[in-house]
């Protein structure tokens, strides 16, 4: 009886660890979500209509975009229960796509990053998303929840810039 | 109350006009705001004296550790060779807060950069012209007007590969007398650190 019952706390005890974060097989990393170009993006940014849609532009080899990263992390976190939409797009070239999935899976965004399609122009791709962007690094748009560009954010910004441009539009 | 109300709005609309022309950056066709800084080697720079030295004057804002700058880093000092042929002054100018004027000497010794480099403290020229990225060019004529605003080239990663050296282009229309076909082009780049 003694014996039964000592096994069965053990059993107990396993199951319990088992269950445990610890012992729970480690979450996959995020991956990027594909290729996009201006269309693709434009499709992406549709998807979400009804929602403000922050798109972040960022490369692993720009610092200040690798730094204000993990508060757009935080952000969507902070804001996704209230209509916030966070889409990345990485800017790197196919043959650095290994230290894209390094980055992300050291980030571990919860929302869907892109990388843009290679080819072509980039000319193109960045009037497509603001024609007074430049190109410079880290850049993001904002998107109203009617869709709407609403605000560019031009090179780094903190936690407390990306939470006023969205928060008046969760509003 | 009145006078300080008036004083007021006057004060406001004059830093709005500020603002605005600190946005936007002179136009192609427009004036190129003169500046003076000091050299790297020590020596004075002014734009307007260079303006009327030249047959042209190429600024570029360039960086020491940003990727997409030293990507091209040979066609430049290459470039730089070639315009000086023809009588076009090619210049380096470094706004970047977060690279002292030593790193910039040491990185030119290390890339035998032949030409003018500028280190633009408080990135007050950077302000004058909008710059936002590195690298990115502007053309000043003779007449001391901005004929080209933009990349070097389309193609950062690969020096062999270009379809579109637009800079080069734009540099040989000018010399030529021929209107510049692609006079505001747009790529990638590091955003330039500002103080």
């Amino acid at each position: 009886m003694l014996r039964r019952a000592h096994w069965t706390a053990r059993a107990a005890l396993a199951a319990a660890l088992c269950l445990s974060p610890a012992f729970a097989p480690a979450a996959e990393a995020p991956r990027l979500s594909g290729e996009l170009d201006a269309k693709g993006l434009a499709d992406a940014i549709g998807k979400q209509k009804g929602k403000v849609v922050l798109v972040n532009f960022w490369a692993t080899w720009c610092v200040p975009c690798r730094q204000e990263f993990p508060d757009l992390v935080r952000l969507e976190k902070a804001y996704r229960g209230r209509g916030l939409a966070v889409i990345g797009v990485s800017t790197d070239l196919a043959k650095d796509l290994p230290a894209v999935e390094k980055f992300l899976a050291g980030t571990r965004p919860d929302f869907p990053n892109y990388r843009k399609k290679s080819g072509g122009d980039d000319q193109n791709f960045i009037e497509s998303v603001d024609g007074k962007w430049g190109g410079e690094l880290p850049y993001s748009v904002v998107y109203a929840r009617d869709g709407k560009k609403a605000r560019v954010l031009s090179g780094m910004q903190s936690y407390a810039d990306f939470e006023k441009a969205v928060s008046a539009l969760l509003k | 109350m009145k006078v300080l109300r008036l004083a007021f709005c006057l004060v406001a609309l004059a830093a709005a006009a500020a603002g605005t022309a600190l946005a936007d950056g002179p136009a192609i066709g427009a004036a190129a705001p003169n500046f003076q800084l000091t050299a790297i080697d020590g020596k004075s720079f002014s734009l307007a004296d260079a303006e009327k030295q030249n047959n042209a004057v190429v600024l570029v804002f360039i960086a020491t550790k940003c990727p997409y700058s030293n990507a091209y880093n040979d066609r430049m000092k290459q470039m730089a060779e070639d315009f000086a042929k023809k009588g076009v002054l090619f210049v380096g100018i470094n706004s970047n807060s977060t690279e002292p004027v030593e790193e910039v000497k040491e990185h030119a010794k290390s890339h035998g950069f032949g030409f003018t480099i500028l280190k633009d403290p408080g990135n007050k020229v950077a302000d004058l012209y909008d710059a936002k990225r590195t690298p990115e060019v502007f053309i000043v004529d003779k007449d001391g007007k901005v004929r080209y605003h933009g990349r070097i080239d389309e193609n950062y990663e690969d020096a062999a590969k270009v379809t579109s050296p637009d800079l080069k282009n734009a540099v040989d229309a000018l010399l030529s007398g021929q209107a510049i076909s692609k006079a505001e082009t747009k790529a990638f780049g590091c955003t330039i650190k500002r103080a």
